[in-house]
C-alpha cells in the first residue's frame, strides 16, 4: 500500500455559503501541487499526497512535512494536522491525531483503532455487545460470520478493517474535483444550455451560411471545426473534422494520467516534421529503451540545413500506450531555442519529430 | 464624368470642412447604440490595456510578432471572451491550430470555424466569412497585398465585424490598424517544464488607443491562459 501524507484542515471541512471554502481549497491545492504534482483533494478539509517521491526530492519525509506545513500556513493561515500512514484510510486516521505512523506499523495502528472510526453506529453498538471493541477484533472475525450477521456494507467495512481495501467508501467526495474545475473556469456550465430543445440563435444560422460559402469556394474539406477528445499529448487530443460532418462529440472528462500539462503549443502540427537533436560533440542524441537521453541536446537541426541552439530543455516524458494492441512508445521533450522559440518534440521509432510550436 | 467635364467625385472631394460642434453640445451627445453592443468583450489582461475594455466592432486589430514568439497565442487569446459569450469566430490561414491551447486560453471551440489552408484565396474566404462571424482572425500567407487588405478592412467596417490580422515584422500588415499589438520581447519561465511566457507588448492605435504603452503580460501561464503579470 502506498505511503501517504494526509493533511487535515478542520476549518476547511465545513463548506461556507459564500464559497470561500472552495476558493481556499483551490488555492491550497495549487500551492501544494508545486511541492508534489500528485496532490489531491479527497474531500473538503482533507488533502493527500504520496510521500515517497517528494521525500526523495526534499531529502526525507521530515522535510516534506515541514514544507507542507509552511505552505498551508502561508496559504490558509491555519496550522494543519499532518498524518502519515499506508493507505488513505489509515492516513486520514493518522492525520486526525497528527501522527506519523512508522513504516510497516500501519497494520498495528489500524487494528488498534476503535470500531467507531468506521462511522456506523449499528456496527459499533452490535460490536460492543459482542465484545468487539477494536478494528483488529472485528477484522479477526471470519468473513462468513460477518456475512451471516451483517449486510453487504459491513462486509466492505470488514475488508477495510482487514486492510484489503485501502480506503473506505464515502471517504472521497467524487464531485469535488469537478466543482473545483468549474471554479477554475476549466469546465463550462453552458454546455448543456446550448441547443436546449434544438434552439439556435441567429448567429448560428449566419455562421452556417458563411461556412457554406467558403465550402463552395474552396471545396468540402477546406473549412473545419475542432473539438477535444481524450488523450495524453496535445497532438492526440485535438480533432479537426470538415465542417458539416458528424461531430465526434466525446467530452474529455476522463482523467488521463501522464497527460502533458498546460500550456499546450499554439501550433500543433498535424503532420510532424522530422528533425535531429545534437549534443555538444555534434553527435545525434538518441533515447534508449529506458527513456533516457544519450546526452544533453544542445542543438536542433531541421530537415533543411537550419541549425538552432537549445538553451533549455525538459523531459523526456515517456508514454507507453496501447501495449495490448498497437504498441506505441513515445517521449516528449520541451525545449527553448536561443532565438526564443519554444518547441515540443517527440521521439518515436528512433527518430525525433517536431509536433508543436509554442508560438 | 459628365459631358460638361463636371465630376461628382470632385464635388465631394472639395466640400468645405464641416464646422466643429461646440464642446458643450458635444458633451451631451451620446452614441446611438450602447457601448456594450458596439464592442466585443475581451478577457483579462487585455481589458485593462485597450480603450472601452473591448474590441470595437468594425475595427481592425493587428498583432505583430516575430515568428514563434507568441503572436498566435496573443491573437487567439483575444478571441476567448467573445467566443464564450456566444460570438462566432473564424480563423483563416493558421495551418495547424493548437486546438488544446485554444481551449486552455478559454476559446469556446464550438463557435470557431477554421480555414487552415485557404490556398491563395485567403482574402476571398475571409470576406466570405465576414457575414457569418463576429471575429475574424487572419494570418495572410505572406505579405498581404495592399488592395486586398484595404478591401477586407472596408468590408469589416461595413459589417461590424472585428478583424484580427496576425503579421510579422518581416511582412507587416500594409495598412494602419485601429489597434496595434506589437510583441517586442518574449521570455519563457521554466521549472521542470515550460511554465509561463512573459510577453512584452506595445499597444498603440488610433484615437484613445494612441496613448498605448508597453505592458508585460503572461501568455500562456501555467494553466495555459492569458493573465496580467
Amino acid at each position: 500500500m502506498e505511503r501517504l501524507l494526509a493533511i487535515w484542515i478542520e476549518p476547511l471541512a465545513l463548506e461556507q455559503p459564500d464559497g470561500s471554502t472552495l476558493r481556499d481549497t483551490l488555492a491550497l491545492l495549487d500551492s501544494l501541487s508545486v511541492l508534489c504534482p500528485f496532490t489531491e483533494v479527497v474531500r473538503l478539509g482533507l488533502l493527500v499526497l504520496p510521500l515517497r517521491g517528494p521525500s526523495r526530492f526534499f531529502g526525507g519525509p521530515d522535510a516534506v512535512l515541514r514544507a507542507v506545513r509552511q505552505s498551508v500556513l502561508d496559504v490558509a493561515g491555519v496550522e494543519p494536522l499532518l498524518g502519515v500512514a499506508e493507505g488513505l484510510f489509515c492516513a486520514e486516521l493518522a492525520a486526525r491525531r497528527g501522527l506519523v505512523v512508522p513504516v510497516g506499523a500501519s497494520d498495528a495502528f489500524r487494528r488498534a483503532q476503535p470500531l467507531s472510526v468506521l462511522g456506523r453506529k449499528d456496527l459499533t453498538s452490535t460490536g460492543q455487545r459482542l465484545g468487539l471493541h477494536t478494528l483488529g477484533a472485528f477484522a479477526d472475525l471470519e468473513t462468513a460470520r460477518v456475512a451471516e450477521r451483517f449486510n453487504q456494507h459491513a462486509l466492505t467495512l470488514h475488508r477495510v478493517a482487514r486492510g484489503e481495501l485501502s480506503e473506505m467508501e464515502g471517504q472521497r467526495d467524487h464531485r469535488l474535483a469537478r466543482r473545483l474545475a468549474q471554479l477554475r473556469g476549466e469546465d463550462d456550465l453552458l454546455e448543456e444550455q446550448r441547443g436546449f430543445f434544438g434552439q439556435r440563435g441567429a448567429g448560428d444560422d449566419r455562421a452556417e451560411a458563411a461556412a457554406h460559402r467558403v465550402r463552395r469556394r474552396l471545396g468540402a474539406d477546406a473549412i473545419v471545426v475542432a473539438s477535444l477528445c481524450g488523450g495524453r499529448a496535445p497532438e492526440d487530443r485535438a480533432t479537426l473534422v470538415p465542417w458539416g460532418s458528424p461531430l465526434v462529440g466525446v467530452r474529455d472528462s476522463a482523467p488521463w494520467p501522464g497527460q502533458l500539462a498546460a500550456p499546450s503549443p499554439a501550433t500543433t502540427l498535424a503532420h510532424p516534421v522530422p528533425l535531429q537533436l545534437r549534443d555538444a560533440a555534434d553527435r545525434p542524441v538518441v533515447m534508449d529503451a529506458r527513456g533516457s537521453l544519450s546526452a544533453e541536446p544542445t542543438a536542433v537541426i531541421f530537415s533543411s540545413p537550419l541549425r538552432r541552439e537549445i538553451v533549455w530543455y525538459a523531459g523526456p516524458w515517456p508514454l507507453v500506450e496501447r501495449w495490448w494492441s498497437r504498441h506505441r512508445r513515445r517521449a516528449h521533450v520541451q525545449m527553448v531555442l536561443a532565438s526564443g522559440e519554444a518547441l515540443l518534440v517527440v521521439a518515436e521509432s528512433s527518430r525525433w519529430w517536431l509536433v508543436g510550436i509554442y508560438d | 464624368m459628365t459631358t460638361s467635364g463636371y465630376s461628382y467625385e470632385r464635388m465631394f472631394a472639395f466640400s468645405p470642412p464641416r464646422p466643429s460642434l461646440p464642446p458643450e453640445l458635444r458633451a451631451t451627445l451620446r452614441p446611438v447604440s450602447l457601448a456594450k453592443s458596439r464592442t466585443l468583450p475581451l478577457s483579462e489582461p487585455w481589458r485593462a490595456l485597450v480603450p472601452d475594455a473591448g474590441l470595437r466592432r468594425g475595427s481592425t486589430v493587428v498583432v505583430e510578432a516575430p515568428v514563434g514568439l507568441g503572436g498566435l497565442s496573443l491573437a487567439l487569446s483575444l478571441l476567448s471572451e467573445a467566443s464564450t459569450q456566444g460570438h462566432w469566430a473564424a480563423v483563416v490561414g493558421v495551418d495547424d491550430p493548437g486546438v488544446v491551447a485554444m481551449a486552455e486560453l478559454g476559446v469556446d471551440l464550438r463557435r470557431v470555424l477554421f480555414v487552415p489552408r485557404p490556398r491563395g484565396a485567403w482574402a476571398e474566404s475571409a470576406s466570405d466569412l465576414l457575414d457569418g462571424v463576429d471575429l475574424l482572425l487572419v494570418r495572410a500567407p505572406s505579405r498581404a497585398a495592399h488592395g486586398a487588405a484595404r478591401r477586407l478592412m472596408d468590408r469589416v467596417r461595413e459589417r461590424g465585424t472585428v478583424l484580427v490580422a496576425l503579421s510579422e515584422p518581416r511582412a507587416p500588415w500594409p495598412l494602419p490598424a485601429d489597434l496595434f499589438f506589437r510583441v517586442t520581447q518574449a521570455e519563457w519561465v521554466a521549472s521542470s517544464r515550460l511554465d509561463a511566457r512573459y510577453l512584452t507588448v506595445r499597444v498603440s492605435g488610433r484615437g484613445e488607443a494612441a496613448r498605448g504603452g508597453e505592458h508585460v503580460v503572461v501568455v500562456p501561464n501555467r494553466r495555459g491562459r492569458a493573465e496580467a503579470r
